[in-house]
């Protein structure tokens, strides 16, 4: 396997597996609630530093609460929406690309101008947007992104399967009497896999950051969910007191998000297809 | 070229259309009412319904939708719910400051994108080519609001050597003429205005900057290295042009095109990014406006903002289109 030995998508693979371990092991891992409140103990520093308790190793925030716990738990809320978004985003997104790029004609020109009108918002408005309708909760933010990020997946495939529809090999299928269905599942498909699983591992990256945007401003998961971007927004109150409150959740996104990068940009080399670069 | 410029803007007609229809329909579905947000809380039910009919609420969503359109063809497009006022006096009070904001980033961002674009590509085939190639790939894993807060943090709280909340020091008068800071500053000849204005850009506009320059860099540094394996460039090399010389005057314009393609898509992108470092920052833009009427439910607000952001995003294209015809001799002469 040659994606194996990219130092990038072994990097990137090894960052994602140990967010994903954090996630899963929270409630194992987690010294603390990451709802209890010690009041006595609000804004203590790491445990490194001066004043710093080895009961809070990362310290408390504003309201007591453990911000290393905090984190793990925060990691559930930021893998489950990355994962189940993104697979939404190009399930929904590939498919339309397919039929787009396949067939041709008017559903291509009816698809391209759906992109097109989705084209014309930035998406961090279409999913505020979206968000003000569906209401706060993780599962209307997964919703949200994927209704925003189907485009990503069907502007790139979309020109991936038309020029692979136009290979000889298509047409052999074809005239030895392939129906539709099976030539696109059994020769379209699999050839567009590789961009299709690059595509995927940068989207998990935005969905992270599409979350931490909505919980930041108070429309992704719900108050009492732990998220990243809540601890940000909570983490601002009180900069001058205690920034590592606010640190170590930007750490956490950066790091997340850098980990499917990594593994994204790392498969797009080792499996060497032609990509559009851009980002939200 | 300017009829492509016409054409284009013409295609961008039927889109917003479409889209004013969808932003309509998806905010009228919402379950709130406004009309029992803009009567007191003490309003009965019967005050209400005669609101609501006042409204025009209880009728069909298609007629609804004629009656907003017939009023905003006039200029009319509707009362903020909570601030009482026309939401087209808002936007246009909050509009300059997010173009200015959005400008002065991709400033930043074009200026980066370039400069890290070609020195990337100076490294071509160096052992330090891998390290910066993965080091881009770390930075675009930052994303704008990350850059924002530490900014705050490094500039704002630890050096304290730069402002981060607003646009202007409160001491300082605000003169009031087109509504970009900059330009009326210079205008009415204040220079403490000036400086004040342009400290107070100067984190927001680099976080923005900061987070949209990486694609800029990948982009300008692949189509540099599929430009210098044409003939033409081994060609110039032949007739004893300098590096610097073949890069500047050939390559470069020629590279540049797809750079432009995806500057413009950036650049729409930034107005969305801009919301962000706006609520950080406290800096009163329309993307302030949005997330405080997204709170309040304030749905007027949001579908006049979401349009505006539309309009923004659709011009750009239309311009970046027209200028790419200006730059590609060869879609002139068609």
């Amino acid at each position: 396997m040659r994606p194996l030995r990219s130092g990038r998508v072994i990097a990137g693979a090894v960052i994602v597996a140990a967010v994903l371990m954090c996630a899963l092991l929270a409630p194992h891992l987690a010294p603390h609630d990451p709802d209890d409140q010690n009041l006595i103990a609000q804004l203590l520093p790491p445990a490194w530093q001066v004043g710093g308790d080895a009961d809070y190793p990362l310290g408390t925030d504003g309201l007591g609460r453990c911000v290393l716990s905090r984190l793990l738990f925060g990691a559930r809320v930021a893998m489950e929406v990355a994962l189940i978004a993104s697979l939404g985003a190009a399930l929904v997104g590939s498919l339309l690309a397919y039929v787009a790029g396949y067939l041709g004609g008017w559903a291509d020109w009816l698809i391209g101008r759906a992109v097109d009108v989705w084209m014309s918002f930035p998406p961090v408005i279409l999913s505020l947007i979206l968000m003000t309708g569906l209401g706060t909760g993780v599962r209307n933010v997964i919703f949200a992104i994927v209704l925003v990020d189907w485009t990503r997946f069907c502007r790139v495939l979309r020109s991936e399967v038309i020029v692979v529809a136009r290979r000889d090999y298509v047409s052999a299928a074809r005239l030895s009497g392939f129906g539709h269905w099976r030539t696109v599942t059994r020769e379209v498909v699999p050839a567009t896999v590789p961009l299709l699983v690059t595509l995927l591992s940068l989207e998990m990256g935005i969905a992270v950051v599409v979350e931490a945007v909505l919980s930041f401003v108070g429309l992704g998961a719900r108050a009492d969910q732990v998220a990243w971007g809540q601890m940000i927004a909570d983490g601002r109150q009180a900069i001058y007191q205690a920034p590592w409150a606010l640190f170590a959740p930007v750490l956490a996104i950066f790091v997340t998000v850098a980990g499917f990068n990594l593994l994204g940009d790392g498969l797009r080399r080792t499996l060497d297809v032609r990509m559009v670069e851009g980002r939200e | 070229m300017l009829l492509i410029l016409a054409r284009r803007a013409l295609t961008a007609v039927p889109i917003l259309f479409v889209v004013s229809l969808m932003l309509f329909v998806a905010l009228r579905v919402l379950p709130v009412d406004p009309a029992a947000m803009s009567m007191p809380p003490s309003a009965t039910l019967a005050e209400i319904d005669a609101m609501r009919s006042q409204m025009g609420l209880d009728r069909p969503l298609l007629e609804q939708y004629g009656i907003w359109l017939n009023q905003a063809a006039h200029g009319d497009f509707g009362q903020s719910l909570h601030l009482r006022r026309p939401v087209l006096r808002l936007v246009a009070d909050t509009l300059p400051a997010t173009i200015e904001l959005a400008v002065a980033a991709m400033l930043v961002a074009s200026a980066l994108g370039v400069g890290g674009g070609l020195a990337l590509f100076a490294l071509r085939g160096r052992r330090a080519e891998l390290a910066a190639e993965s080091a881009t790939t770390v930075l675009m894993s930052v994303p704008e609001f990350l850059w924002a807060l530490l900014f705050i943090f490094v500039f704002g709280v630890l050096l304290q050597a730069l402002p981060f909340t607003g646009r202007l020091d409160a001491s300082l008068p605000r003169p009031d003429i087109t509504g970009f800071l900059l330009l009326d500053a210079v205008l009415v000849g204040r220079v403490d205005v000036l400086w004040s204005a342009l400290a107070h850009l100067v984190l927001p506009a680099a976080a923005l900057g900061l987070a949209f320059a990486p694609p800029i860099v990948r982009v300008l540094r692949s189509s540099l290295l599929d430009v210098y394996h044409d003939d033409y460039i081994r060609q110039a090399r032949l007739r004893g042009l300098s590096e610097g010389r073949i890069l500047c005057r050939h390559a470069l314009k020629n590279a540049a095109l797809p750079m432009l393609t995806l500057m413009g898509v950036q650049f729409g992108f930034l107005f969305g990014g801009s919301l962000l470092v706006e609520v950080i920052y406290s800096y009163p833009g329309l993307g302030n406006l949005m997330v405080d009427a997204v709170r309040n439910a304030d749905l007027p607000i949001i579908q006049m903002v979401g349009l505006t952001y539309c309009v923004l995003v659709l011009a750009i294209n239309t311009l970046v289109d027209g200028l790419y015809v200006v730059l590609n001799p060869k879609l002139r002469r068609r």
